[in-house]
């Protein structure tokens, strides 16, 4: 998924970044809130990661301004404050979980697949659709008993169908996903991973849908 | 003896005297001028009777043989107070009255007034001194009328003086009102409370004190308020170096081949796990000791204890493990909400630390507001429980820890006016070990 990180510590900052995109996301990382508004603007996030304490202002206010123009993005605070009283504030703001530094960037990982799963309405890990078994948290996928290894790409793409099974993903939301992988997605490439996903979990996994995307096939 | 310790005994203690001796001095003046009075009345009416008689007696003394004396007849037969004698020049007693004693009447007298020493006389000579009247009046007489006079006037005194004691008492309890009242307010607040006593109307000897307190105070809220925003901001600025040296480290982690540089990088994580709860707990400890403890209004716990249960539930040797159980209603407490969750987060984390992993941890708050974290193991020795609230103090446990947990707590209770109790076996079991904390309601 695409995830927009705010945060000004440069070390915190880089890292969280490169930890995410590991794991699949693509990441936009800015250190002002006014970068934050324009991203925010310019495409589509599935997820923000948000620091409270920025240099050009309150990551609360931030959030509060989201909430009030009826942004619905969840949005997980990063930050240094820990105390209850901060925290309450944080989710009462319109936080969907809230991290407190220092943090395990594994942590970070499953809170963000935590939160991104109950955004979708499927706080269950687990899903299943036909043969296939799909551990969301794990990233793994058996078919028929027998595990399926995917590759990153693969995986980034299979996620977004998953996650919401039976609603049709457009190839540009598709190619969003590869974009931590790729800057510059080629014409053809969704076509040659789904095929690939095809061979790997069954022709009837992936269901395309003329002239509107793809689907996850119900066999 | 030793002057009263109490302001209002000594204030009353010195105005009873004080008054007593008004008092005496009064009745001892009064006593001097009555009796100077009483002296100039009875001697007047000697002198006017000496006059009336002496005209009287010169005409019967001139009318008969003036060899042999003469008693004047009583007229009625009674005992007299004033007695008479009339001599002649030679001295000799030429008229008397009838109870006249002529011993009493000294052989030479000036003219005027005398006093022997049992009677007042009054000499007044006539026809060229060779007549002389004497008047006599018992002393006694008149001491007795002085001191009958002195006891009219001493029974109102000896009823009115301690009335007088009891009115200057009540004056001066009155008088104190304000300053109980200034004690009691400033008895009566929490530890933590830092609001200006209630301006009310106050004499003007109190309005000072009052207002230096409300002074001191306000400078101890604000040292409090900046000690307690250094130390939140010390946490802050503490936490992003740490924080980013962590993910720093578990990305060399993650991308390095090298087995040997991986087990370095391991190393350094495992020291800025240790090193960031160190911190954590460290200002955990010096807001509970430096803080400001107390909420200023009342509000429910249950919300607080249930948020951070959940926190720490998330951790991943937490799974499964905690039970929680909250009254039905709210359960209203006035400790701060912040110190409220290092208190259980504390509280929690000892028990999952430290208690048998097969157990689970029970968190109880009951609807008094008393708080209560129990998990199962080994009992803990007597000794050992006592010492570990103490900073820095640990049981005999292979779990790696600061040893801060259960002093924070303990802080934290103290600093919000209630206590921490750490039982082992837990109640109602024959092992495990509980801590218990009313919350302040």
């Amino acid at each position: 998924m695409r995830v927009l990180l705010i945060e000004d510590d440069r070390g915190l900052g880089s890292a969280v970044r490169d930890q995410i995109a590991d794991d699949g996301h693509s990441v936009d990382w800015v250190t002002r809130l006014a970068d934050a508004r324009d991203h925010m603007a310019a495409a589509p996030y599935e997820l923000v990661l948000l620091d409270l304490m920025l240099p050009d202002g309150r990551g609360l206010d931030f959030l509060k301004a989201l909430r009030a123009a009826g942004d619905v993005t969840p949005v997980i605070v990063l930050t240094a404050m820990d105390q209850i009283s901060d925290r309450i504030a944080g989710l009462n703001a319109g936080a969907d979980d809230y991290l407190v530094k220092p943090f395990d960037l594994h942590e970070l990982g499953a809170r963000l697949s935590a939160v991104s799963r109950r955004y979708h309405g499927n706080p269950n890990p687990l899903v299943s659709v036909g043969d296939l078994q799909v551990d969301l948290a794990a990233k793994a996928v058996r078919r028929a008993g027998r595990p399926v290894a995917l590759t990153a790409r693969e995986w980034a793409l299979f996620e977004g169908l998953v996650q919401r099974p039976g609603t049709i993903l457009s190839k540009g939301q598709l190619e969003e996903r590869l974009y931590a992988f790729d800057r510059e997605v080629d014409s053809n490439t969704i076509e040659v991973h789904v095929s690939r996903l095809r061979k790997k979990l069954g022709p009837t996994a992936i269901e395309t849908v003329r002239g509107l995307g793809y689907r996850l096939g119900v066999p | 003896m030793t002057a009263p310790r109490s302001l209002q005994a000594r204030l009353a203690a010195a105005l009873s005297i004080g008054l007593a001796l008004v008092w005496l001095a009064a009745s001892a003046a009064a006593y001097a001028v009555m009796r100077h009075e009483m002296g100039e009345v009875f001697d007047s009416a000697i002198q006017e009777t000496a006059q009336r008689i002496l005209p009287l007696a010169v005409m019967e003394i001139i009318d008969r043989e003036p060899t042999d004396l003469q008693r004047v007849a009583p007229v009625r037969p009674h005992h007299e107070l004033l007695t008479y004698v009339v001599r002649d020049e030679a001295g000799t007693i030429v008229l008397a009255s009838h109870d006249a004693d002529p011993a009493i009447f000294p052989a030479s007298v000036p003219a005027g007034f005398s006093t022997t020493a049992t009677h007042r006389i009054y000499a007044e000579a006539a026809l060229k001194g060779s007549l002389t009247i004497l008047l006599a009046e018992p002393i006694a007489v008149r001491r007795a009328a002085v001191n009958h006079a002195a006891e009219a006037l001493a029974l109102p005194i000896a009823l009115l003086v301690p009335l007088s004691f009891a009115g200057v008492w009540l004056a001066v309890r009155a008088g104190m009102r304000p300053i109980r009242r200034l004690c009691a307010a400033i008895e009566t607040r929490g530890a933590g409370d830092m609001t200006p006593l209630a301006a009310g109307p106050m004499p003007s000897e109190i309005e000072p004190i009052a207002a230096a307190v409300n002074h001191l105070l306000d400078r101890l809220r604000r040292t409090l308020e900046a000690e307690r925003s250094f130390t939140a901001n010390s946490a802050h600025e503490l936490r992003t170096p740490i924080a980013s040296a962590l993910a720093q480290t578990q990305r060399l982690l993650a991308e390095t081949r090298d087995s040997r540089t991986a087990e370095r990088a391991r190393t350094i994580e495992a020291t800025l796990k240790t090193l960031a709860r160190l911190a954590e707990k460290l200002m955990q400890l010096a807001r509970a000791e430096g803080g400001r403890l107390l909420a200023e209004a009342p509000y429910d716990a249950g919300p607080i204890v249930r948020l951070v249960c959940a926190d720490v539930a998330r951790a991943p040797d937490a799974a499964g493990r905690l039970a929680l159980a909250l009254p039905d209603g709210a359960v209203s407490t006035r400790m701060d909400p912040d110190a409220l969750s290092i208190l259980v987060r504390n509280l929690v984390e000892n028990a999952l630390k430290h208690g048998d992993a097969r157990e689970t941890v029970s968190v109880r708050l009951d609807p008094d507001g008393r708080l209560a974290v129990v998990n199962g193991g080994a009992v803990v020795p007597a000794d050992v429980l006592a010492r570990l609230s103490r900073p820095f103090e640990r049981g005999a446990t292979g779990a790696d820890g600061t040893g801060l947990g259960l002093a924070i707590v303990d802080a934290v209770a103290r600093g919000a006016g209630t206590t921490l109790a750490l039982r082992s076996p837990a109640p109602g079991r024959p092992d495990g070990f509980a801590a218990e904390v009313k919350l302040p309601a």
